[in-house]
């Protein structure tokens, strides 16, 4: 291909598999993080790790090839250290977004070249009056359907032949997913050496600015949900398998009280036979955002109880017919007209 | 059925599979397939495997099934639990149906039966009798040329989006009379054959014109005409854009008499106004889209019946069609003999088989051959007596 990538090009893309090979070939050992050469690099992985958090965003900017390219995997080293299933999640996407932002202003040949080594995929330029590239349409599909905005349907694309045409930041955008669960996954396998004070200082520093999860989550917290909530995140909780039941009564719920399909999916992944992609799309399905675009409501408690789901508190359950009533005051009162009904 | 119907069934069947089982057609990766069978007796017997042909083969004799299936899916292990069975990937397979395509002819044809009241009445089947209010309500739907024919034109329509569209090779699809109510395009052999559900639903909407937005056409509410005219489609483009300025280009519209079609659309749209454009494309892809059965397509473990061999319900082959312009169901797909049985016909339309016409018929007994007498056997409209 004759694309020449210099260190500037690794800094800008660290997740690419020619990154690692050139960190590799450091041949830095995790004691040495400590030394005050490295300083500028763990503070670099620390304002990533803090961007993400604070803002979903991490800078662009490059003071520093090297510092740059080192920065990530001791980035990666710091998300893994505090071992918290949705800062990897957001970390992750932070970091997507980042790669997505540099590689809209790539040339053509720059983006084929990632994207045939990272992803294996092979976009082909076009002279064309409205699109940059094509790809196969397999590969389109693939990756199309987790988008859920009607300009990804295949039917709202120009399809000739066999290939998809697109846009360049269109084909970045199809990509964005990918590159996350490449960094996600990434992130997985890193093992954690004991680290430097240093580095566990950094850890430290920014699991204090952890933000609360979610504020419409918060205002119905954990110990005000009804017993049966309580037994499906039980079950979650401890990796058991959870009835397709019991998963349509969690994820309604769940919306219910304003949790949104993202944190619901966060919710999931613990389960032994999770797929996010499925997962994604029933959650989705029940929320009305797919298919018949019906919105479920959450079951009533005698269904719950029909699917051996009811865990009824004689008291705090006494007066509710749906677990979105628990805790809650009634809205109104059934007033006694005296009329028979039959 | 009555049991000397069923025998005498049978019979036809295991003659014609022992008279042609070398014409059986295995399906290419067979032993990844998973088969199944459907006995006369109705029962439905699933995740058997076949390592040879001649096993196949043997197996039709020996069962004389009233309808035999293979998947669309391959497997690591056909036999096992659909859970454990280890899928591979999937054909990609439409299945057009008469019964998802409105025809005038089914208000002649097609009737119903109340099976509280007896009553009966020609058409759509009511969802309950307006004589009796009974839900229980048998439909006995008929078949004619004209039912098939529009599901031809609908297979014809289909393999345009297949070839142009998908970029699939001819060699690659194969299209076959179902041997009942319409047509089964498969696509084997192709990269296609690892999409997933989703994906598939995603081509299944394309053709059958799911989900379109005037945007993707260049059309918007604050476009400027200068816009418009750089975004539109113009009628030699491809996919559904083209397709729609196509159209366009060749309707006749009040007295514009341009060659511009983006203008010509322009124009339309202009004088329509947003909805009702909106309206007027959304019929315009009702007919340029497939009618298509979305959940055959999208299901990846599906079964489907299996070529050259027959259905239980019409005696007719699933058959493929070399020629599909050419090809007649009627006489293509005619498997069984012409040797004279009698049977008793409680009612039946005229119908032509091999170019003899038969009926129509009114509680009579009567000699037929032998295609004919199975075809209506089949489809419960008689019964040997």
């Amino acid at each position: 291909m004759g694309i020449e990538f210099g260190l500037e090009d690794l800094a800008k893309y660290p997740f690419m598999k020619e990154a690692g090979d050139y960190v590799k070939k450091l041949s830095l050992r995790v004691e040495d993080l400590g030394q005050e050469d490295y300083r500028p690099a763990v503070e670099r992985a620390k304002q990533r790790v803090m961007e993400a958090i604070q803002k979903n965003y991490i800078s662009i900017e490059i003071s520093e090839p090297i510092v740059e390219l080192l920065s990530f995997p001791l980035a990666l080293m710091l998300v893994k250290a505090m071992n918290v299933e949705y800062i990897i999640h957001r970390y992750s996407l932070a970091e997507a977004i980042r790669a997505e932002s540099l590689l809209k202003e790539e040339k053509k040949s720059i983006i084929s070249y990632i994207f045939k080594s990272t992803f294996n995929l092979e976009p082909i330029s076009v002279k064309h009056e409205l699109f940059d590239l094509k790809i196969k349409l397999i590969e389109y599909l693939k990756r199309a359907t987790h988008f859920h905005e009607p300009e990804w349907k295949l039917i709202n694309r120009v399809v000739d032949n066999g290939f998809v045409y697109l846009k360049t930041h269109e084909l970045v955008r199809l990509i964005r997913e990918e590159i996350r669960r490449t960094i996600y996954d990434r992130m997985k396998g890193v093992s954690l050496p004991s680290m430097p004070k240093n580095l566990k200082e950094a850890v430290h520093e920014i699991s204090r600015v952890l933000p609360p999860r979610s504020d419409k989550f918060q205002r119905v917290t954990p110990d005000k949900f009804p017993p049966c909530i309580i037994y499906t995140l039980d079950l979650i909780k401890k990796g058991q398998n959870l009835s397709h039941y019991g998963r349509f009564l969690l994820t309604t719920y769940l919306l219910s009280i304003g949790k949104s399909v993202d944190d619901i999916i966060d919710i999931y992944p613990r389960s032994p036979d999770f797929n996010e992609r499925m997962t994604r799309y029933q959650v989705e399905h029940i929320a009305g955002m797919r298919g018949g675009r019906r919105r479920y409501k959450v079951p009533s408690c005698r269904t719950l109880a029909t699917h051996g789901l009811c865990f009824k508190d004689k008291i705090l359950c006494a007066k509710i017919r749906s677990p979105f009533q628990f805790g809650k005051k009634p809205l109104f009162k059934k007033k006694s007209t005296g009329q028979i009904r039959e | 059925m009555n049991e000397k119907t069923v025998a005498v069934l049978k019979q036809a069947f295991k003659e014609f599979y022992f008279k042609n089982a070398e014409k059986i057609i295995t399906p290419i990766r067979m032993k990844e397939r998973e088969f199944g069978y459907m006995s006369f007796d109705k029962v439905m017997v699933r995740h058997l495997s076949f390592q040879t042909e001649g096993d196949l083969r043997a197996f039709l004799i020996k069962e004389m099934p009233h309808s035999v299936y293979y998947s669309c899916a391959y497997y690591y292990e056909p036999t096992f639990a659909m859970d454990e069975k280890g899928w591979k990937g999937a054909d990609l397979i439409f299945d057009i149906d008469a019964d998802d395509i409105p025809t005038r002819c089914k208000e002649e044809h097609d009737h119903w039966i109340c099976k509280d009241c007896n009553f009966m009445d020609k058409g759509k089947r009511p969802d309950k009798c307006p004589k009796c209010e009974g839900m229980r309500i048998d439909e006995k739907n008929w078949v004619c040329p004209l039912c098939l024919k529009a599901t031809k034109d609908e297979a014809i329509k289909l393999m345009d989006f297949l070839l142009k569209d998908f970029g699939i090779t001819k060699e690659n699809i194969e299209v076959y009379f179902s041997g009942g109510r319409g047509y089964h395009v498969t696509v084997e052999r192709s990269a296609l054959e690892e999409l997933d559900q989703l994906a598939r639903s995603e081509i299944s909407d394309y053709v059958s014109g799911i989900g379109l937005n005037l945007e993707s056409l260049g059309i918007s509410k604050r476009a400027s005409y200068e816009k418009m005219q750089r975004m539109l489609p113009l009628a030699n483009d491809s996919g559904w854009r083209g397709r729609i300025a196509k159209f366009f280009s060749e309707m006749e519209f009040e007295c514009y008499n341009s060659n511009d079609v983006k203008d010509k659309m322009i124009y339309i749209y202009r004088k329509m106004k947003h909805k009702n454009f909106e309206n007027f494309v959304g019929e315009v892809i009702g007919k340029l889209s497939t009618k298509i059965d979305a959940m055959v397509t999208t299901d990846i473990h599906r079964i489907f019946r299996l070529p050259n061999t027959l259905h239980g319900s019409t005696g007719m082959l699933k058959r493929r069609c070399d020629d599909l312009l050419s090809f007649d169901p009627f006489i293509d797909a005619v498997a069984l003999g012409e040797e004279p049985m009698q049977i008793f016909v409680d009612h039946s339309p005229k119908f032509t088989l091999m170019g003899k016409i038969f009926g129509p018929y009114k509680s009579e007994r009567v000699k037929l051959p032998l295609m004919a007498a199975v075809y209506l056997i089949g489809k419960g409209l008689a019964e040997v007596d």
